[in-house]
């Protein structure tokens, strides 16, 4: 058959398997290719644009919306979503800050802690939400949905509760460090995207439990057959999410200099954005932390971007809503190719 | 405040409170509690002298951020006969409605902080928006000597507040026409968007932004986050904002910015003090704010409105600003 | 003598330079039954999607009626009178049989408002002209697999459907909803309707079949009318080369206890059952749909709660609660639906093969990619899966290829006990015979196997001793020497 064939016809079935090929490419590395091609039409358009001062500013201000996104990426991986993550922020940046502040109102009796005890009490708030939402979903089945919105609604009122409604300020150059603080001139909050991001990346390719949660979001009962504890692993990415939204409440309020009561309201929305413009599906089982990282640069960057041209902040709205169904339906065109 | 919230779930369980006959109830339907401002007036309220002395019952309802919510809680009012009403609406149309049903119940209504618009109100006792706009442009304006270019903080934009505060930013910056607005952009009244927004616009203005006006407090915060976050002195910006929330008075004692007062304490209890001399007969105010404030007279609390003045804050009285939010 | 109601001559199809059908025949006559054979990747999937106008021919013709025909859609095929059954059915499970039959068309009456009263009885109509006994109000939801292939019929004749093609219809039916689906491929064939049957199931088409075309890679190979060919040709023809045995059966039961259950209940259908296992011996269980045969499983394995009965392996009495206390025990479980239970289709090949023995792939918490990749490649090379590398998906794969990653990962965590149900459904014949052969070693390596079947043929040529459940219950126990058919499908109903 394949002899037959003539010259020409081979020719143009090379170019067509070539032409394949790209657009296989061009799927694959889709969001990376968009987020090259939109910092380099931004290079041209703005002369400040990649300058180092503008570049860490942009990973500054991507990094808090990074965190939560790469902590999402493992709940949607297993097919859940945390519409909760927000309200985390706020309430664990308040308890912690509570511990660090000089000022006498907000205080915590015999304050300001240590900053590290006043980290790791955020932390724990932000796990423990994590931890209720989890066994919510684990334990009674409850969509994730529905549940996380719960947790959305109480956190936020805890926090109002926990604060009297009032923010929390003067918080000690200590604790402030992880937001303001730099380390060989990379700011904080970069330094710890980057360390959540690799911790993330290297638990999900490389150990027991990264197999699981791709198993386990993939196909559960398949999954619960092949003697994986289907219910420990939803109940873990819920604490994981918790204790990553915590850390970026610590990092809004130490950079802000305040915890607010209402800070992070919607933050989760951005975060979902990230994670679907990286390549997860919603459906569970496929995607990869470094695309929720590619995807929260690319809304951070185009933020940037917008703001450096002096547009009007409600186009950013927009075109970070087109950019996400567009994610979407190129994801889905890969989908109906396989 | 754990108070207030006590009472409000207790009033949102549409249990009436046990209350003496003579003692007049009044509501205050505020559009929400999660902001330091609508706290620091709720706290302001409950300490007025009447309120302390037993001589009024004072409920206190959150409006959540809702238009719809405040209504609802008008109905509650209404059917549990309060004897006069507070309102901070959250919308100054939507607001209208409550305000007729009230009238129509023959309940006063007595408009405090944000306008509501209705012919039917008893009376408003508030700061007008334009006024501070002018001041706190004219502020920044004056520490860079009506020349060089600013950036500006909007609220969301249509709000009342913005849109009052705007047009006297842009009064004051006409009487200065050397002056070049660089950028002019909304950051939500939110502290995390101005940062944000400011350290982009440091960018791409490397070293030409000279002032910053930002129309609250918080997003002037922002900007001064940002700017030591980009690794330049504040000292080198003009920055104000306006609210005189905690953190603001904070930053005018270290010399970072300035701020408007805007009398939040003055505009509650003056506010009470107008309900309950429309409830009661010969009714004397007896919040101490009619003293200190000798531009807006009492009037036999019968003006239709009262224009509570702002006070700009300085080193002078800053220290005993903050005494009072201890 | 009229035109064949369809006839297809040299079609081509190539995607990208990959020819996926050379030169596909076929020639359906009116009231007849034609068998459409071939294994996995023989070309019947995409011959059958030019033939509904899914996607467009290289070349070649279709006839219908004599008369050259192009469909562009499926909706122009189904206009021309040629309608699908498809393997896996797609109904709207809240809607009633009536509306879904109507699904898209319902009879409208004044006001655009649904003429339900129409639209029910003319449903009913066609369901009893075909001798269904389905109501047409009935919910789909509550209707048995069978039954709603059944709906499907009767939805494809509702559109004057002549040609009527059925892919795999059996794939999900006990042996006697398979009779009953029979029966109304009787009906239809007296109305003069033309079926295209597609099965793996030699058996079936040796029962209903008047005619067969078989496709081997891509291509036409052979047709003919049924009785004028045997098995063993038939499937020489699909596999390619000679098959001196369907079945391979090596194994020799030993009288070493493997496992042993006493007095098993469960909530789901399974009522005190008690039956041993030897080392080196397979032992089928038989039983419809619902009897309880799968149900064994589940509780075996720990997937339902534990209601009572005892477990020993190896004489050791054991206890299950999860489905990890299982396979540490030694028992492994070939689930009956694949893609449902057995496989995660978005995770690659080695990921698969490698998921229920994780902990053995690592230090501590950490993989090992080395450790999985040997691994993977090692069940690659033992079951001979065709793959190009262990990182490709899963889905991609054919059905019989699937089915050796799920055998793949089950032989990794070296078990005593193999739990098989229904090992070889959608797999082709040739794949088959692997998994047979796999069967066979394993036991004769010592191993006990417990297979769940519906397919007789399969028991009968593979089991060396066979349990029927019938209503949760083991109603019988044949030998080897018992076993026929007639008996097993008697204990059964």
């Amino acid at each position: 058959m394949e002899a037959k064939q003539t010259a020409p016809a081979q020719a143009a079935q090379a170019q067509d398997a070539w032409k394949q090929q790209l657009a296989a490419y061009g799927q694959k590395y889709g969001i990376l290719i968009a987020l090259v091609l939109i910092c380099l039409v931004l290079a041209v358009v703005n002369e400040h644009f990649l300058s180092t001062r503008n570049i860490l500013n942009v990973l500054r201000q991507t990094s808090i919306n990074g965190i939560l996104a790469i902590g999402m990426t493992f709940v949607i991986l297993t097919r859940g979503i945390d519409l909760s993550v927000g309200s985390v922020v706020a309430l664990a940046g308040i308890v912690a800050a509570s511990l660090a502040t000089t000022s006498s109102t907000a205080m915590v009796a015999g304050g300001p802690y240590p900053a590290l005890l006043a980290i790791a009490i955020g932390l724990s708030v932000g796990m423990a939400c994590g931890a209720v939402s989890g066994v919510v979903v684990a334990r009674f089945a409850v969509p994730a949905f529905v549940a996380t919105l719960g947790m959305l609604s109480a956190a936020r009122g805890l926090t109002l509760l926990y604060g009297d409604g009032r923010p929390v300020p003067a918080l000690t150059p200590e604790f402030r460090w992880i937001g303001t603080g730099e380390v060989f001139g990379i700011p904080m909050p970069v330094i710890l995207f980057a360390v959540v991001f690799l911790v993330a990346w290297w638990v999900l390719n490389s150990t027991r439990f990264g197999r699981h949660v791709y198993a386990a979001g993939g196909n559960p009962h398949a999954a619960e057959v092949s003697g994986i504890n289907v219910k420990r692993i939803r109940l873990m990415v819920y604490v994981i999410s918790g204790a990553l939204a915590g850390l970026a409440g610590m990092m809004l309020a130490a950079r802000t200099g305040s915890a607010l009561p209402q800070a992070g309201i919607a933050y989760e929305l951005d975060a979902i954005a990230a994670v679907v413009i990286g390549g997860t599906s919603l459906a569970g089982g496929v995607g990869r932390v470094t695309g929720t990282v590619i995807g929260a640069l690319l809304i951070g960057v185009v933020n940037n971007g917008l703001d450096l041209m002096g547009v009007e902040s409600y186009y950013q709205q927009v075109i970070k809503g087109v950019l996400i169904v567009a994610a979407v339906m190129l994801d889905q065109a890969r989908h109906r190719r396989e | 405040m754990k108070k207030t919230l006590i009472a409000m779930l207790a009033t949102s369980a549409l249990t009436a409170p046990a209350v003496a006959q003579d003692v007049p109830q009044i509501g205050a339907a505020v559009y929400g509690l999660n902001a330091e401002f609508m706290q620091i007036w709720s706290a302001a309220l409950e300490e007025h002298p009447a309120v302390q002395e037993g001589l009024v019952d004072i409920t206190i309802f959150d409006g959540r951020y809702d238009a719809l919510v405040q209504q609802e809680q008008f109905e509650t009012m209404i059917t549990q006969e309060f004897d006069a009403i507070i309102f901070v609406p959250i919308d100054i149309e939507a607001g209208a409605t409550a305000v007729e049903a009230a009238s129509e119940a023959g309940i006063p209504v007595v408009g405090s902080n944000t306008r509501v618009n209705s012919d039917l109100l008893h009376s408003y006792v508030g700061s007008d928006d334009v006024r501070s706009g002018y001041m706190l442009a004219r502020y920044v304006l004056d520490q860079i000597g009506c020349e060089g270019n600013v950036v500006i903080l909007e609220g969301p934009i249509g709000q009342s507040a913005q849109i009052s505060r705007l047009e006297g930013n842009m009064q004051a910056l006409a009487e200065c026409p050397d002056v070049n607005i660089l950028e002019q952009q909304t950051a939500n009244w939110s502290r995390a968007e101005a940062q944000t927004l400011m350290e982009n616009w440091l960018t791409s203005h490397d070293g030409e932004i000279d002032g910053v006006i930002g129309q609250n407090d918080e997003m002037a915060l922002g900007a001064i986050e940002a700017i030591r976050a980009a690794g330049l002195s504040v000292d080198d910006f003009a920055v104000a904002g306006i609210d005189g929330i905690t953190d603001a008075l904070v930053a005018v004692q270290g010399g970072d910015m300035a701020s408007i007062l805007q009398d939040a304490r003055a505009q509650a209890q003056g506010a009470l003090d107008v309900a309950l001399a429309a409830v009661k007969d010969d009714y004397e105010p007896m919040s101490d704010i009619w003293t200190s404030y000798t531009d807006m007279p009492w009037n036999a609390g019968a003006d239709a409105e009262y224009s509570v003045p702002w006070t700009p804050v300085n080193d002078e009285n800053v220290e005993a600003l903050l005494a009072t939010r201890q | 003598m009229p035109p064949p109601l369809l006839e297809v001559k040299e079609v081509t199809k190539s995607f990208g330079g990959v020819t996926a059908l050379s030169d596909g025949r076929f020639k359906l006559e009116r009231g007849t039954v034609h068998a459409l054979c071939g294994g996995n990747g023989a070309g019947k999937s995409t011959f059958l999607s030019i033939v509904m106008g899914i996607q467009p021919r290289d070349s070649g013709s279709i006839l219908r009626d004599g008369a050259e025909v192009t469909f562009r859609t499926p909706g122009q095929a189904l206009a021309a009178g040629i309608s699908i059954i498809e393997q896996e059915l797609s109904p709207v499970p809240a809607m009633t049989v009536a509306e879904n039959i109507y699904l898209g068309r319902e009879p409208l009456a004044v006001f655009g408002r649904v003429d339900f009263r129409t639209m029910n009885a003319n449903a009913q109509a066609l369901l009893d002209e075909l001798h269904f006994g389905i109501d047409a109000r009935t919910v789909m939801m509550d209707l048995s697999v069978a039954e709603l292939q059944l709906v499907e019929i009767a939805k494809a004749l509702s559109y004057d459907a002549e040609i009527i093609i059925m892919d795999e219809p059996t794939s999900a039916l006990g042996e006697a909803e398979a009779d009953q689906l029979f029966a109304a491929i009787a009906t239809l064939k007296a109305q003069g309707k033309g079926i295209v049957y597609v099965s793996h199931r030699l058996s079936e088409i040796f029962e209903i079949a008047d005619s067969y075309t078989v496709f081997r890679d891509g291509a036409y190979v052979g047709s003919g009318a049924i009785s004028d060919v045997t098995r063993e040709a038939l499937i020489q023809m699909i596999v390619g080369r000679p098959l001196t045995e369907e079945f391979v059966k090596e194994n020799v039961p030993g009288t070493d206890q493997a496992l042993s259950v006493r007095g098993l209940n469960s909530l789901n259908h399974v009522k005190d059952v008690s039956f041993d296992v030897h080392r080196g011996e397979i032992l089928a269980v038989f039983g419809l749909m619902g009897s309880g045969r799968s149900e064994i499983f589940e509780r075996l394995f720990g997937l339902v709660e534990d209601m009572g009965g005892e477990i020993a392996l190896d004489g050791k009495p054991i206890r299950v609660s999860s489905p990890a206390q299982a396979i540490d025990h030694g028992l492994a479980f070939v689930t009956e639906d694949r893609k449902g239970s057995g496989l995660v289709l978005s995770a690659s090949v080695r990921a698969n093969i490698c998921m229920a023995q994780l902990a053995e792939l690592g230090f501590g918490p950490v993989m090992s990619p080395q450790r999985e990749g040997k691994a993977a490649r090692d069940m690659i090379d033992k079951f001979r899966i065709k793959t190009a590398t262990d990182l490709l998906d899963v889905a991609g794969l054919s059905g019989g290829n699937q089915q050796k990653v799920v055998l793949g990962k089950w032989f990794l965590t070296e078990p005593k006990v193999l739990l098989l149900d229904e090992p070889t459904r959608g797999v082709d014949v040739g794949a088959k015979r692997e998994i047979y052969r796999v069967m066979s070693d394993f036991a004769a390596a010592g191993g006990a196997v417990v297979m769940v079947s519906s397919e007789t043929d399969e028991v009968l040529g593979m089991a060396d001793r066979a349990i029927v459940m019938r209503d949760g219950t083991i109603s019988g126990e044949l030998s080897r020497a018992e076993l026929s058919a007639d008996r097993l499908v008697h204990l059964a109903a």
